[in-house]
């Protein structure tokens, strides 16, 4: 399945690529979507293995993990990520949106005028 | 004291500002008493030199790295110390009448002192590293010096192109140096010198040979690297006597004959030197015949004569040395003297060509005498100095270490250029002082007053009666310095007259009498047409190469710093793509995982199928709506995966985010264009996606590999067994980001105030918020905040409908791109 896994960032890193390099600011706002879910899903596979139906829960009668549950550091990480990409897309968007009150288009080549904002 | 001296006349430099002020020429006579000083304090060392000892003096500099501050005085170094600060005072004393009206002054004889400071430096530097700062040294007061009249074009070209390939070539010395040190395990030169037979045997030697003779080559006006020293005369004539006769370009020559006795007799070492001495001494004659500048005809004509003394350091045998040593001594006096009779010359005529001057001899007697005697010198004329270093230098090249061949190839080359020097020099004398009187630029050419006479005088007095009966001074004097050239102790005595009718002799007589007959048509061979084609012109290329490197650089910033994202997101991502490639190339076929695609489930392969779809329509959709469900389809896939795989609080919080965005994105797709257009061109879009390709392979190889090797153990089985003692939680992960990673989580939540801080400030802080600054624009509209913007919207509509037909919306201020692409990349 690490393959499989594999291939699929590969092509959530190409799309993410493929519409950051658009002129369109929109399209690089979907780009910057993809390019962290492409991350994250790299973090998650560089954990202990992919393991199913076994989360990282404390069983309350050992007070241990089971040592076959899934990664809990890795999950921590990717949570922090999360939260930091929308803070970061919210960020983007408006700047998008105040980027298209001033300049009136959402083509990167327009925005030759910045000081206008 | 050695480090005294030179220490000392670094930081008494400033003093020469008080030049600045009246009586110029008696401050002139006082400044020189510093390097007079330092004059001094070499000839008191002397005699201990001269009976073979050797002066050390350390001073502990960086003593963890091995750096010491290491000064030597040898036969060589004091032969070369008592010169520059010989000829240097001289050079004070003639600056002080030369520069008498020239507001500048006392900041030339800051630059003259700094330029002495390191020339001492160098030549009784002990460690290579401490000689390479010295050199660099010279290279930047020699360039303070050339450009001083920085108000005009010529003189900053002139500075700058001597600079950039001195230092240019000081780069190539210091890691030659480098590696020389590094084969002989030390940085001081005494002892790079002794470990002779290990250097040669050194797989170092060949590029640090080559490297140091980079070095030596430019500094020394080797050819084709001479171009810069012509140039160099833009300096005023004391600077250009001082630098371009006595001391600066002999820096080259220094540094091969204190390598000498380390590094010579390899084939490389003799016939590197041999060619590129003989061509250079054979070229500069050449040129020097056909200047009209005379300060030119002086400047080639020293191209010249660095090329002979190139050509001594090369060819062995056990006269080399010899001629060596008398070779920079005579030049250093006649041609110092030259350059400043040719200032008095062009300070009281105005004027430096040969074709504007002529029958000066009436009226400038004494610069008459004083420059036919150096000029005598300088085209080896019995019983002048110049003639026993010609002596010498036919001599030692009919007495070689060369394959015979080659030796006959070399005489016959000195001969043509003592030829050529003989009728340089009767050009140089007949073109000012005798033939018709050209139009004269002043109405009254005096003779040079006596003051600026003395420093010239000196020393064509001393070309005069050195071998009248001080050779055997002279040859006492070279003793040690030629021991230190040779590596071998040698009896060294010089002759005015020959004993008996040799070889050298014989040419020395076909030289001179050749050079006599031919003076009469010296005008015809100095205004023939040149056999060179005009492009092949060093000044040219080097102007090519600079205006070449110029504009290539700006084409090159243009392209790269373009002010465009995209563009270096593209350069950044080829960059990682030769990163992440490279090793993958070399390490990753051999070690391919094998794949494990047992137990896959039916969800898991729906899952990673729809994420390539989604993205496809992602990209290919026309609507933004359409772009919004499919990104959110890609997000709710990933959440899925999550939940596949033990992520609960992944998947939920994947989950949040994605309806929160997807809420966000419908605001802001509100007021932006409700579809897309295609901007770029079918080219750039094709480029981009081969890029995108080619990053996404190589990070699906990456993670491929990356996630199926298991080099170190997991750290997270801490985590799992401290969970619920240390953290009192039994969600491991929460208990990592609220407990164990705590701070982590603290810097997340204050990255996500920063945004929302700014995002704030961008929605709602707007001048046209603000009535006052609104009024201060002359704009009229209260409010046009976030929400307020959406009343508007309405009425925009329209324009931005507008826009989307190909037409700039009416009322945008900017200019609107070109749809297509045309204007990318730029």
């Amino acid at each position: 399945m690490n393959l499989i896994l594999s291939l699929v960032v590969g092509t959530l890193f190409a799309g993410g690529i493929y519409l950051v390099l658009r002129r369109s600011v929109v399209k690089l706002m979907l780009g910057l979507v993809l390019l962290s879910h492409g991350a994250h899903l790299l973090i998650f596979l560089m954990g202990d293995g992919l393991i199913k139906a076994r989360t990282p829960f404390v069983r309350a009668e050992t007070g241990v993990a089971p040592p076959d549950s899934a990664d809990p550091l890795i999950q921590a990480l990717i949570l922090t990520a999360i939260v930091i990409s929308l803070g970061l897309l919210t960020f983007v968007m408006a700047l998008a949106y105040r980027t298209d009150q001033a300049v009136g288009s959402d083509d990167l080549n327009a925005m030759t005028s910045t000081d206008q904002l | 004291m050695l480090t005294a001296i030179v220490l000392s006349m670094l930081a008494l430099a400033p003093i020469g500002l008080l030049a600045r002020h009246l009586p110029r020429p008696l401050i002139g006579w006082v400044l020189a008493l510093l390097p007079l000083a330092a004059f001094a304090g070499f000839a008191a060392r002397a005699p201990l030199v001269l009976e073979g000892g050797v002066l050390i003096e350390t001073l502990p500099w960086v003593p963890e790295m091995g750096l010491s501050v290491r000064f030597s005085l040898d036969g060589l170094s004091l032969l070369f110390a008592l010169l520059v600060s010989g000829i240097g005072t001289l050079i004070f004393l003639y600056t002080a009448y030369y520069l008498a009206d020239d507001p500048g002054m006392g900041r030339f004889y800051v630059y003259l002192a700094i330029f002495m400071g390191a020339m001492l430096g160098l030549v009784l530097a002990d460690n290579v590293l401490l000689l390479f700062i010295f050199w660099e040294l010279t290279s930047v007061s020699s360039y303070l010096l050339v450009g001083y009249k920085h108000d005009y074009p010529e003189a900053r070209r002139g500075a700058q192109m001597g600079l950039l390939i001195t230092v240019g070539g000081g780069l190539a010395l210091l890691v030659g140096l480098v590696l020389l040190s590094n084969a002989a395990g030390s940085f001081e030169i005494s002892e790079i010198i002794g470990a002779g037979e290990e250097l040669r045997a050194s797989p170092f030697y060949t590029p640090a040979l080559l490297l140091i003779f980079l070095g030596c080559f430019t500094k020394s006006a080797q050819f084709p690297f001479h171009i810069w020293l012509p140039n160099a005369m833009q300096a005023p004539t004391p600077a250009s006597a001082y630098l371009h006769s006595a001391t600066m370009v002999k820096a080259g020559v220094y540094l091969l004959a204190r390598l000498h006795p380390a590094l010579n007799e390899t084939p490389l070492w003799i016939y590197t030197l041999t060619a590129v001495g003989g061509t250079t001494m054979l070229i500069g004659a050449a040129i020097a015949l056909r200047k009209d500048d005379i300060k030119g005809l002086l400047a080639y004509s020293t191209v010249s004569m660095l090329g002979a003394m190139v050509l001594m350091a090369g060819i062995g045998g056990h006269d080399a040395p010899l001629a060596l040593v008398t070779l920079i001594l005579a030049h250093a006096l006649y041609k110092g003297a030259l350059f400043m009779l040719a200032g008095a010359v062009d300070h009281e005529a105005g004027t430096r060509k040969l074709s504007e001057l002529g029958g000066l001899g009436r009226e400038m007697p004494r610069t008459l005498v004083l420059t036919s005697l150096a000029a005598l010198s300088a085209a080896g004329i019995p019983p002048l100095f110049g003639f026993v270093a010609k002596e010498e230098l036919l001599h030692a090249t009919t007495h070689s270490n060369l394959a015979p061949g080659v030796e006959m190839l070399v005489v016959g080359v000195t001969v043509v250029a003592a030829v050529l020097g003989i009728l340089y020099a009767w050009r140089l004398v007949s073109g000012i002082f005798f033939g018709p009187a050209a139009p004269r630029k002043k109405a009254h050419v005096h003779d040079a007053p006596i003051g600026m006479l003395v420093a010239p005088g000196v020393l064509t007095l001393l070309s005069v009666i050195l071998p009248l009966g001080l050779l055997p001074m002279v040859s006492a004097l070279f003793q040690p310095a030629v021991m230190a050239i040779a590596g071998e102790p040698g009896e060294v005595s010089l002759h005015l007259m020959p004993s008996a009718l040799s070889l050298p002799v014989v040419l020395s007589v076909v030289a001179i009498g050749s050079g006599a007959a031919l003076t009469r048509f010296v005008k015809q061979i100095s205004a023939a047409p040149s056999p060179l084609p005009a492009w092949l012109n060093g000044d040219r290329i080097y102007d090519a190469a600079i205006s070449g490197l110029l504009n290539g650089t700006t084409a090159f910033t243009r392209a790269v710093q373009n002010g465009r994202l995209r563009n270096y997101i593209r350069y950044s991502l080829l960059a990682l793509l030769a990163v992440i490639l490279t090793p993958l190339a070399l390490f990753a076929p051999g070690n391919a995982p094998v794949p494990d695609l047992s137990n896959i489930t039916l969800p898991e392969i729906v899952t990673a199928l729809l994420v390539p779809l989604a993205i496809l329509g992602t990209i290919r959709a026309r609507s933004r709506l359409g772009a919004i469900i499919v990104t959110g389809v890609v997000g709710a896939m990933v959440s899925f995966m999550f939940v596949i795989y033990s992520g609960p609080d992944l998947a939920l919080t994947q989950l949040l985010v994605e309806v929160i965005s997807t809420v966000f994105f419908l605001l802001v797709f509100a007021v932006l264009p409700a579809s897309f257009q295609r901007l770029s061109s079918a080219a750039t879009r094709a480029r981009d996606a081969v890029i995108a390709l080619g990053i996404g392979a190589t990070m699906a190889a990456f993670t491929w590999i990356a996630a199926s090797s298991k080099l170190f153990p997991p750290i997270s089985a801490v985590f799992k067994a401290e969970a619920l003692a240390e953290g009192k939680g039994e969600n491991v992960v929460n208990v990592i980001l609220v407990d164990f990673r705590g701070f982590d989580t603290m810097g997340e939540i204050t990255v996500l105030f920063i945004a929302l801080l700014g995002t704030y400030a961008m929605l709602r802080l707007r001048p046209e918020a603000d009535p006052t600054i609104a009024k201060m624009r002359g704009k009229t509209e209260p409010d046009a905040g976030f929400l307020g913007r959406r009343g508007r919207r309405e009425m925009g509509i329209g324009s931005r409908d507008g826009h989307e037909n190909g037409q700039d919306g009416a009322g945008a201020p900017a200019p609107v791109g070109q749809p297509g692409g045309s204007q990318e990349e730029g």
